[in-house]
């Protein structure tokens, strides 16, 4: 894990001071509220419907165990004794008071963590693959070069008044589970023929009214122009990207209006400027990241094979849905579900907390990672250990074995909390999730996400199912979508057809899976089968019945 | 004319007058999201059409445009969000100003107009940025290679000057992207401000906080930051008799450089006069325990007559000073003393200390150069070799457990 070094510490710290500064003053009313708004927004402080929510950064969503104690007594001291886990690896609390906020950066802040640029109009918390440095397939460890990213992007003078904010993904491994096509500017790390790191840029994608799969812009940018590119395309976007209209202000837009190889034409003219400058990236600063993201000290276990955890139906459930191989064939990381019945997904209670970073300090090098699923993971577990850690987290309810399954929901705030919502997204989850689980064993790996209006903050662009909240004459409505995925070279889903109420959202799900169960081929996914059979088959089942079945 | 602040060589000055506050808007309620916030989202910004001054001191400035299709040979331009700043490459001329129209703080376009005319056209002259400009942006529009600031009118120059100075040591270029010396040099820096930092913090906090000096290279460091920075910290030393005149030379050398009179504590000449008639001057080197006993008397006693009273103390211990001491905290309770003690160098490496006394030329103990790493009392103090472990200039004939004395005891650490 990176240890701040004097700089960072001070960045950070300073941070603190200058927010109480400007809390003070505007709690004094010597800063009105437009002049506030960008500066508590870019410290991760928004405006809820029913209070304050501060949004702190895990960058690319890697914790210590340390860290995630300090994110318990936050939620316990300033808080109602609860965090909401986001896709973008943050943690929200939703019921701060603003003139506490600097005390909590300042809790933060002793433990190396901040809520720089979590909102506004700016570049964003990196992110990346939850299973960085203990994927299988991963190619290239992500974590230094977003490390990198999250240094230079921090503060940066020139990119705080963007058009829109701007999201950043990284991804290093074959499967892409950073959902980069749909970020704004996005890398695919890859090596060359002489093993030299090189990128993949991807711009303008982004999902909201007008989703889109970013384009790319360049295949081979050598690993030390990463900055020098990235601050090329932030010029162009700052300087050109559309400011008249809020909603066409995202980097999509430009890149849609101008067409991709405008824009990278754009970029280019400026990088010629800007490479080999003082952005670019020397070996040593790499180096300088890169010896913190190194493996704990694996060793060489044996598991044992015993025939009583083999007949314990529920371990075996567990062992067969929630672990990723790990690099180290004597060691697994484990995703702790943080979608269970009765409780938002991504909700995790200050004692849920401290109890996982005791675990991580006894089964995972005090290591744990927030995923894009809004689950949590302890990456280096030995597998001879499995059943004892199950055996722990059976006894606090935090066993659930439903990774990437039905009731693996991915879920924003929603009506409940968020100022912007059409309508509920919690509650409905827990329906569809309640209505699946008859069959959700048989269905397998399903990628649902509901999101509570148009901004998709659960990304319902790039759900196997995607559902859409829309306010109809004062009334929750939804829209379904169908066949999206944030892997790969992504794809967006397509209506299924026109909206429902809340109460046949449910339903409708449950046809689109039965239907599944009904046509799929053998070992066949639900989105490998809507891939072979195509939407429209499904669709068509819709339109059979009337959608209030 | 706004109230304008520039930058030069000698620091920030503020030209003209601050003009009548504009009365404030108040505050609204901290929770604004009842009701629908979508209807306050007005999607449609006008782009703007005047600029937010049309003046400067010379006169009316002129539109790029303006500028382009005249002489180029004085006068000032002002540049609106929408402008091509690229257009004026190779025909700046010599203008006497450029002035860089901000029309909402969002409009982050204006940062990219600056950094382009410093970096890319190369302009060298007085660039103003103008409009929406408050207080809290000016930090980051210096960064971009503004030096003159047109504030909105109802900013305070004070709030301005002083988040000039926001951050000390901020990320981008060799921070982030150059090589080892450069991080290197960062860190000093940024170790040196955060030393800065928690002593006026400290300072802030305590009624009575004092540095227990040991005239040490330490020590000296902190004095620095105590002296440059002016603050409410008293500064005593234990004189406990038995002090090197190395040492010794460092009071008076401290008041003439600082002007400031380190308070000089001495032990009870009768505990001391017992001591040398049960165990004789140097009766320390026969046990552990007698030199404990002559340590109480000479350094431990008096320093809780020093503490008397006080609600804070600091020294200049480092963790990698001794094996007592790597787990040593920034902050800890001296449940002992019922105050708080801090040890702002905690983290500091003995390079750093060196680094800090070069850059800021401070007084320094003889003694240093001639091999000494810990300096002590005269008879139970010597220098070590190159490589040594420091702490085995100190009381040499002990083992390293022992070689703390009761005045650091270990702490409850609070942070
Ligand atoms: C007999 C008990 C001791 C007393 C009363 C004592 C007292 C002090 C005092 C008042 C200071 C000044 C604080 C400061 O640096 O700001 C100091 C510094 C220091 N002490 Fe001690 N100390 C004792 C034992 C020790 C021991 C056992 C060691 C090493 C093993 C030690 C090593 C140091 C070092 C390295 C410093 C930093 C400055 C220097 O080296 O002179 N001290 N001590
Ligand atoms: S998707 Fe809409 S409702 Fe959900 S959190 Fe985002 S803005 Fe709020
Ligand atoms: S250091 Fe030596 S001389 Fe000084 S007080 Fe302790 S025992 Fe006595």
């Amino acid at each position: 894990m990176y240890c701040y070094d004097a700089v960072d510490r001070l960045i950070v710290e300073e941070r603190v001071a200058q927010f109480r500064d400007q809390t003070l003053r505007y709690l004094a009313g010597e800063l009105d509220e437009d002049a506030f708004k960008p500066l508590r927004l870019q410290n991760g402080l928004y405006i809820q419907r029913y209070a304050p929510m501060l949004r702190v950064a895990i960058p690319y969503g890697v914790l210590s165990s340390t860290q995630l104690r300090k994110l318990a007594e936050i939620a316990r001291k300033f808080d109602r004794g609860y965090g909401h886990f986001t896709t973008r690896q943050n943690i929200q609390y939703n019921w701060v008071k603003v003139e506490e906020v600097p005390d909590i950066l300042a809790e933060l802040a002793t433990v190396s963590m901040h809520a720089i640029q979590t909102s506004g109009s700016c570049v964003r918390n990196v992110t990346t693959d939850a299973f960085a440095g203990v994927a299988q397939d991963e190619i290239v460890d992500p974590r230094p070069y977003c490390e990198l990213m999250r240094q230079w992007s921090t503060l940066h003078p020139e990119f705080a008044h963007l058009p829109r904010k701007f999201k950043v993904a990284f991804n290093g491994a074959k499967e892409d589970r950073a959902a980069t096509p749909v970020h704004d500017l996005s890398f695919d790390l890859y090596r060359d023929e002489v093993g030299e790191v090189r990128l993949i840029v991807k711009v303008g994608g982004g999902q909201g009214r007008t989703p889109r799969i970013a384009s790319i812009i360049k295949r081979d940018l050598h690993w030390s122009e990463m900055l020098t590119y990235t601050e090329a395309v932030l010029r162009a976007y700052n300087r050109l990207g559309r400011r008249d209209n809020i909603f066409k202000a995202r980097i999509k837009i430009q890149v849609q209006e101008l067409g991709a190889e405008a824009f990278a034409a754009e970029v280019e003219s400026d990088w010629a400027h800007l490479r080999n400058g003082p952005n670019t990236l020397t070996q040593d600063a790499l180096d300088r990241v890169a010896q913190f993201f190194i493996d704990p000290p694996l060793e060489t276990w044996s598991e044992p094979a015993s025939k009583t955890l083999a007949i314990d139906p529920n371990f075996q459930a567990w062992k067969k849905r929630n672990l990723t191989a790990h690099r180290h064939g004597d060691y697994a990381a484990v995703t702790i579900s943080l979608k269970r019945e009765g409780i938002a997904p991504g909700d995790a209670t200050d004692a849920e907390m401290d109890f996982i970073a005791d675990l991580a300090d006894r089964y995972s090098f005090n290591e744990i990672r927030v995923s894009y699923h809004q689950n949590l993971i302890l990456p280096h577990v030995p597998r001879a250990k499995l059943h004892e850690l199950f055996s722990e987290l059976d006894s606090r309810g935090l066993a659930r074995a439903n990774i990437d399954m039905a009731s693996d929901i991915i879920c924003c705030p929603g009506g409940d909390f968020c100022s912007l919502a059409n309508a509920k997204s919690i509650p409905l989850s827990a329906a569809i999730a309640d209505k699946l689980a008859p069959i959700e064993d048989e269905i397998g790996a399903i990628a649902i996400n509901v999101s509570g209006c148009i901004n998709a903050c659960a990304h319902h662009h790039v759900g196997h199912i995607g559902v859409l909240g829309v306010e109809k004459a004062g009334e929750d409505w939804y829209q379904i979508m169908l066949g999206g995925r944030p892997d790969g070279v992504g794809r967006l889903g397509v209506l299924t057809g026109k909206s429902v109420r809340q109460e046949d959202v449910p339903g409708v799900i449950d046809r689109l899976a039965r239907h599944y169960l009904d046509v799929r081929n053998e070992g066949e996914s639900f989105i490998a089968a809507v891939e072979r059979l195509g939407t429209d088959s499904f669709k068509i089942i819709l339109a059979e019945e009337p959608a209030a079945a | 004319m706004s109230l304008v602040i520039e930058l030069d060589q000698q620091g920030a000055k503020v030209i003209g007058q601050a003009p009548e506050r504009a009365p404030l808007t108040p505050p609204k309620p901290a929770n604004e999201g009842h009701g629908d916030v979508r209807k306050k989202i007005v999607p449609n910004v006008k782009q703007p059409t005047e600029p937010t001054n049309a003046e400067w001191e010379g006169g009316q400035y002129l539109s790029m445009q303006e500028w382009l299709d005249g002489s180029q040979e004085g006068g000032a331009i002002l540049l609106q969000p929408a402008d091509d700043v690229k257009k004026l490459d190779g025909r700046i001329g010599n203008a006497a100003l450029i002035s860089v129209d901000f029309h909402r703080i969002g409009d982050g376009r204006g940062y990219s107009h600056a950094f382009l005319l410093r970096k890319r056209l190369n302009y060298q002259g007085r660039l103003r940025a103008q409009g929406a400009v408050t207080a809290d942006q000016v930090f980051a529009m210096a960064r971009v290679g503004f030096d003159s600031f047109a504030l909105r009118a109802d900013q305070s120059a004070d709030t301005a000057l002083r988040s000039l100075d926001s951050f000390g040591v901020p990320y981008q270029g060799a921070v982030v992207a150059g090589t080892a010396t450069d991080r290197a040099d960062a860190n000093f820096a940024a170790r040196v401000r955060l030393l800065e930092r928690a002593l006026v913090e400290i300072a802030q906090r305590h009624d009575r906080p004092a540095l227990a000096s040991s005239l040490s290279a330490e020590d000296m460091v902190i004095t620095d930051v105590i002296a440059r920075l002016k603050l409410p910290i008293d500064i005593f030393t234990l004189e406990t008799g038995r002090l090197n005149p190395e040492t010794l030379a460092l009071i008076p050398q401290v008041k003439e450089r600082y002007g400031i009179e380190i308070d000089v504590r001495r032990p009870d000449e009768h505990a001391v006069a017992a001591y040398i008639t049960a165990h004789g001057k140097d009766g320390f080197y026969d046990s552990v325990a007698a030199r404990k006993l002559c340590c109480n008397i000479r350094k431990v006693a008096p320093l809780d007559e020093a503490l008397n009273g006080r609600d804070a103390w600091l020294t200049g211990q480092r963790r990698d000073q001794a094996v007592t001491r790597g787990a040593l905290p920034e902050a800890e309770r001296d449940s002992e003393r019922t105050m708080q003690k801090y040890n702002p160098l905690a983290a500091w490496a003995w390079a750093d200390v060196l680094a800090y006394a070069t850059r800021f030329d401070i007084p320094m103990n003889a003694l240093y150069q001639r091999g000494y790493v810990s300096i002590g009392c005269e008879p139970c103090t010597k220098a070590i070799r190159p490589g040594e472990d420091p702490r085995n200039g100190r009381w040499w004939w002990e083992n390293q457990g022992s070689k703390e004395c009761g005045l650091h005891t270990i702490q409850n650490v609070t942070r």
